[in-house]
């Protein structure tokens, strides 16, 4: 088990290493010139100068690959993605403070999801070819196709808009709370720790309409592989043996669910990095100012540090995510470790 | 003879796919004025001259949906087209010759999928220029891998049957028995992933547009329209984002659920 | 789990708890003498001589944190109730802030400074501060030499080449503790508006030097990243990049204790959301919402909105640099080829106003010239032929991706008016940084819109320094001519106002026959707020100083 692990961590470092180097060098060839957003009022040849010194842009390619992994100062191998260009800050806390929203946002979005999605996938693999079950494939389907976008941009319009129940879509808080002491940087979290309810009840209600929006996609192909899985499981010959034996009906339901969760963390983990990025559209439309959108920022700002930054940044989340999810797996069926 | 019963989803899925592919050649023409001209009052609400209204630039909605297959269909069937006969190809070769290159593809289709694709996306749109044809070959990228994997295990799986030995037998040179008989066997994942992928394609083309990463205005395209009446939900002016998020919804359900249909039919 | 249990299980979790949530989320109870500022970001960073020193929203937390030496006095309003700025030369035009008072003796201004003036952080104002700023300034040590930029503008001597090698010496020199005399190298009228604009606030020496390092002897990442220790009408209480930034009345302010005790700035990137919190209060104040978003407020119930036209402007530059806009026959058609009135109306929505000059018609040396562009496609298509360019489809209009919401319809309207000229053109959005290099830097841009050009100091002639002077720092399209360079040289230093003007009016009239910049609208800077509010105060920056604020 121990091997396991340490051999899919080590190689999942080098991909993520990889990855970032081989961006490193892909973004390059994208015409960026920070140099003008600089010098703004006065591009003089000296001031010019001036700022790409301070941009550290005046070295060789590979000195300032040398430099962004580390070798001369603060890297990545230090802990330091490097400054953006656009904003001055650290890339590392500028993503500090957007990750978080994203994660907060993703994680309740899997857990509303996945709360609806394996019960009603359960019950429909009991009764197949039920009226549930036409359901909820038409409903798998339907899901799958849609914009998430321009769904979110719906909920705001009817929930916000036409029947004003909705907070509007600002950001985490209402305008006029104060964040609670940045701890954690996770909103729900450091309103908890500083008491403050308030907080916490508008963050959570913030987040009702994009979890909402998120959810309402997941849940398609979250629900159809329950329901593969789970016919699948059910049609198993130790199932039937099960049965046959007479086993209550909640046991049996129990052990088919834990064989039946394999692909089902498996499609949460795909879908979960694919959501790391692809939250954007959920983060643009309510305002969130998650990772997603600023992500997005960066790469139309040419913001090379920040693209860099944030590319590895997922890569290496993706990474824990997808092990950890094994490591579940493995706990949940030890056969995938003989494989 | 038996009747054999017309699957609705099928029926349903086709009908939708056709009338994009038709839209997309003939769209442009159908519309009643030009897709790019203002040609009415800004933000006017739908009305008997402007079916769909017009959006804050005066431009025709309705014309601009028409309009919009286009781009949006063109560039997902192709992107999606190109990827399958790469991917499958590519996934032919790693599946039935395994060796070292079998070993890099995989690690590279690995990699490429690990990626966060929206911002990959991004970044190769920003790289290459915001055009029709550039989405094409990034979409095209992006999707190969899937291909590739997809047609490797079918054939991984298809390679140790019986009829490839037969074959064997009967003369048939390795590169013959992996183009002439494995290929027409590995087909069945690739051609329902194909459907699907046109749906994502779309999803993915109106999504970029819709941060700016996607196609140019005025270029009619149902994620900038999304995006460009997005703003103005908030003054009741509906109008502008719902008809083209209906447009991708329908859509995009059509080739999904034919896919779906296929694949079922493939299953049997 | 039975079917029913499941259904129900969802449908309660998934129904009723997000809308107890919701209850609770929407609407809540401001604290008082508060007011929130919704914004398209926050500051970035505060060191004006730093990376964002260009940014609006970053020069937002700058003014209100500095204090500079003299300012404008106010004066009149605008016909909305915005209030208005007098603008001038002489020193009696000025209201002394850090300095009390202030004269001028040949080429030395003689500044006697306030006494009592009392930073956030308990630090006492002196000729001290005063003789830090400029020496900072001096030192072009930061990502960005504003500070130097703005002395050599006002003409203080020796801030000429940009080096940073020579410091400090004794243009600017200390006589007492409350007396600083500053000499300049020539005489120049632009002296006491180059001290208004924010990149000369005074910095606080002694909170600065608490905070500099070996490698960073002027503390630019402190004053960027932190803090900015200074004896402005506010002090910074907490800043959260890319989200928020909140500020503290001073107590021990010279100009006595702000009206306002807090003011929270958010950042909220649409312009939509931020329209929706002002209309349910949530938020006091918003600005730079598009203008039909502002035309939906008009009636609406505890909101009015401020406008004035002020410096903001749109126009078109075509680069003499880039065949075929050379051909000033060619420039000239599209000149008469927009409809301007429509696009008043359209991407406007009457909020703006033709623009006649090539300089803000508010600013001091604004003339009107004789050759004016109006709709008239018939003279257009006329020198259309005469031009003798023959249009192959290629000619692209650039312009700042970001603000598509606003510039859209404007884009989307010329394609249509040049498409009736004969021209077929194709819109071609940059992201504002790619737009910005390729305007500023490489300066090769064909043909673009812009509306994000202001000459920040109050003076045409220092918009003609900016601009249309060969070789100008923002000369964004190349544009030389001799006329303009030698009217300008004589100007410079002349004393005379009204020989001044007389020279500001012959540059003006030559921009408009070579068609410099198509001049297409000047459009009002405005403000959306709760009726509760009042004082919102117009500065050629564009920000709002919260001290002018009453709620």
């Amino acid at each position: 088990m121990r091997r396991y692990v340490l051999r899919r961590l080590a190689v999942g470092v080098l991909q993520a290493l990889g990855i970032t180097i081989a961006v490193f060098f892909v973004i390059r060839a994208l015409p960026a010139d920070p140099v003008s957003r600089i010098v703004g009022m006065n591009p003089t040849p000296e001031s010019i100068k001036q700022a790409r010194h301070a941009l550290g842009i005046d070295m060789s390619l590979f000195q300032q690959l040398l430099t962004f992994l580390g070798f001369h100062g603060d890297g990545v191998f230090t802990g330091s993605l490097g400054k953006s260009w656009v904003s001055g800050a650290t890339v590392l806390s500028e993503i500090a403070i957007t990750l978080p929203t994203t994660i907060q946002l993703i994680v309740t979005s899997f857990i509303v999801a996945l709360a609806i999605a394996i019960p009603i996938g359960m019950a429909t693999a009991r009764r197949p070819g039920g009226k549930l079950d036409k359901g909820v494939f038409g409903y798998g389907l339907f899901a799958g196709a849609q914009p998430e976008f321009w769904w979110g941009l719906i909920f705001i319009f009817v929930f916000y808009f036409k029947m004003g129940i909705a907070p509007a879509p600002l950001g985490m808080l209402d305008p006029e709370l104060t964040a609670p002491d940045a701890v954690t940087n996770f909103v729900l979290i450091d309103s908890l720790i500083a008491g403050d309810f308030t907080a916490f009840k508008s963050a959570l209600g913030h987040l009702v309409l994009p979890v909402l929006t998120l959810s309402f996609l997941l849940v398609g192909p979250l629900l159809k592989m329950t329901q593969q899985s789970m016919s699948r499981v059910l049609s198993s010959e130790f199932i039937l043996y099960q049965q046959a034996s007479g086993l209550e009906k909640k046991s049996i339901g129990r052990s088919t669910l834990r064989s039946a969760l394999a692909p089902i963390i498996t499609l949460t983990g795909i879908l979960f990095g694919f959501m790391l990025s692809g939250a954007v559209l959920v983060e643009s439309v309510f305002s969130l100012n998650g990772l997603g959108q600023y992500s997005v920022a960066a790469v139309l700002n040419l913001d090379f540090p920040a693209v860099q930054g944030v590319i590895l940044v997922i890569s290496v989340i993706s990474l824990f995510v997808y092990l950890g999810l094994d490591l579940l797996l493995a706990k949940i069926d030890p056969r995938i470790l003989v494989k | 003879m038996q009747k054999r019963k017309i699957d609705p989803l099928l029926l349903i899925g086709l009908i939708i796919i056709a009338g994009s592919l038709f839209l997309a050649v003939f769209g442009n023409s159908l519309a009643p004025f030009d897709p790019q001209e203002p040609v009415g009052d800004f933000s006017m609400p739908p009305s008997a001259d402007h079916w769909f209204g017009t959006d804050g630039s005066g431009l025709d909605v309705f014309s601009r949906v028409l309009a919009a297959p286009r781009v949006d269909v063109a560039i997902a069937v192709t992107a999606a087209i190109v990827s399958a006969v790469l991917g499958t190809g590519i996934g032919l070769y790693a599946g039935y010759f395994t060796g070292r290159f079998s070993e890099i593809v995989m690690r590279i289709s690995d990699i490429l999928q690990s990626f966060p694709v929206f911002i990959l996306a991004m970044v190769l749109v920003t790289l290459t220029g915001r055009n029709v044809v550039n989405l094409i070959f990034v979409l095209a990228f992006l999707y190969t891998p899937i291909f590739v994997r997809l047609t490797r295990s079918e054939v991984l799986t298809q390679r140790t049957r019986t009829y490839v030995e037969a074959a064997r037998a009967t003369g048939n040179s390795e590169f013959q028995i992996a183009t002439r008989h494995v290929l027409r066997n590995s087909l069945a994942p690739s051609l329902v992933q194909l459907s699907v992928t046109v749906g994502f394609g779309i999803l993915l083309t109106a999504g970029l547009s819709f941060v700016g990463a996607g196609v140019r205005p005025p270029t009619p395209e149902w994620g900038i329209m999304i995006a460009s009446g997005a703003p103005n939900i908030i003054l009741n002016e509906w109008w502008t984002s719902i008809f083209p998020g209906i447009a991708i919804s329908v859509t995009v359900f059509g080739y999904a659920a034919a896919g779906n249909a296929i694949e079922r039919w493939a299953r049997k | 789990m039975s079917l029913k249990r499941a259904i129900s299980a969802a449908a309660i979790f998934s129904i009723i708890v997000p809308t107890g949530l919701f209850m609770s989320a929407a609407g809540s109870t401001a604290a008082t003498s508060q007011v929130t500022f919704l914004s398209e970001d926050v500051p970035a960073g505060l060191d004006y001589d730093g990376p964002s020193a260009a940014i609006p929203a970053s020069q937002v937390g700058m003014v209100n944190l500095m204090e500079p030496l003299v300012y404008y006095k106010k004066s009149g309003k605008s016909p909305s109730g915005v209030n208005l700025l007098k603008y001038g030369y002489a020193p009696t035009d000025f209201q002394g802030r850090l300095a009390e008072s202030f004269t001028k003796n040949g080429l030395v201004w003689t500044f006697k400074l306030r006494k009592n003036v009392v930073g956030c952080n308990g630090e006492k104002f002196t000729a001290d501060d005063v003789i830090y700023t400029f020496a900072r300034a001096k030192s072009v040590s930061g990502a960005a030499p504003i500070g130097y930029f703005l002395s050599a503008v006002g003409g203080i001597k020796d801030f000429a080449t940009f080096d940073g090698k020579v410091p400090l010496g004794d243009e600017v020199k200390k006589i007492d503790d409350y007396t600083v005399q500053i000499t300049q190298g020539a005489e120049n009228k632009l002296f006491l508006p180059a001290l208004t604009i924010f990149g000369l606030g005074m910095f606080d020496k002694e909170g600065m030097e608490a905070q500099k390092t070996a490698k960073d002897p002027w503390s630019h990442d402190y004053a960027n990243t932190v803090n900015l220790p200074s004896f402005g009408p506010y002090c910074l209480s907490k800043w959260t990049k890319g989200s928020e930034f909140v500020l503290t009345a001073n107590a021990n302010y010279y100009g006595g204790k702000p009206a306002v005790a807090k003011i929270v700035l958010r950042k909220v990137p649409q312009s939509a959301n931020r329209l929706a919190a002002i209309r349910t209060g949530a938020a006091q104040l918003t600005e730079r919402l598009t203008p039909k978003e502002f035309a939906s407020l008009k009636g609406a119930k505890g909101v009015s909105v401020g406008s004035v036209v002020g410096n903001e402007s749109l126009f078109l530059n075509m680069n003499f640099k880039v065949a075929p806009w050379d051909n000033v026959k060619l420039r000239q058609a599209v000149a008469y080829a927009i409809d301007y009135n429509k696009l008043i109306k359209n991407a406007y929505y009457g909020q703006a106003k033709k623009w006649k000059s090539l300089v803000p018609s508010s600013y001091p040396g604004y003339s009107v010239p004789s050759t004016q562009y109006t709709y008239d496609l018939a003279k257009a298509k006329a020198l259309l032929k005469e031009s003798g360019y023959v249009d192959n489809g290629s000619l692209k209009l650039t312009y700042v991706a970001e603000k598509e919401s606003t510039l859209g319809p404007v884009v989307t309207q010329i394609k249509a008016d040049l498409k009736a000229l004969g021209l077929d053109i194709q819109l071609d959005p940059l992201p504002q940084t790619q737009f910005g290099d390729r305007q500023l830097t490489k300066r090769d841009l064909p043909f673009a819109v812009n509306d994000q050009e202001k000459p920040i100091g109050v003076d045409a002639g220092y918009a003609t320094y900016l601009f249309f002077i060969t070789g100008g720092l923002n000369n964004m399209d190349n544009y030389s001519n001799k006329i303009v360079d030698d009217t300008y040289k004589a100007i410079a230093t002349e004393p005379d106002t009204a020989k001044r003007n007389a020279g500001l009016a012959t540059i003006q009239e030559q921009l408009a026959k070579d068609v410099a910049w198509v001049p297409v609208v000047e459009f009002a800077t405005q403000w959306a707020y709760s009726s509760k509010l009042s004082g919102i105060t117009w500065h050629p920056d564009n920000c709002v100083r919260f001290f002018d604020l009453k709620i």
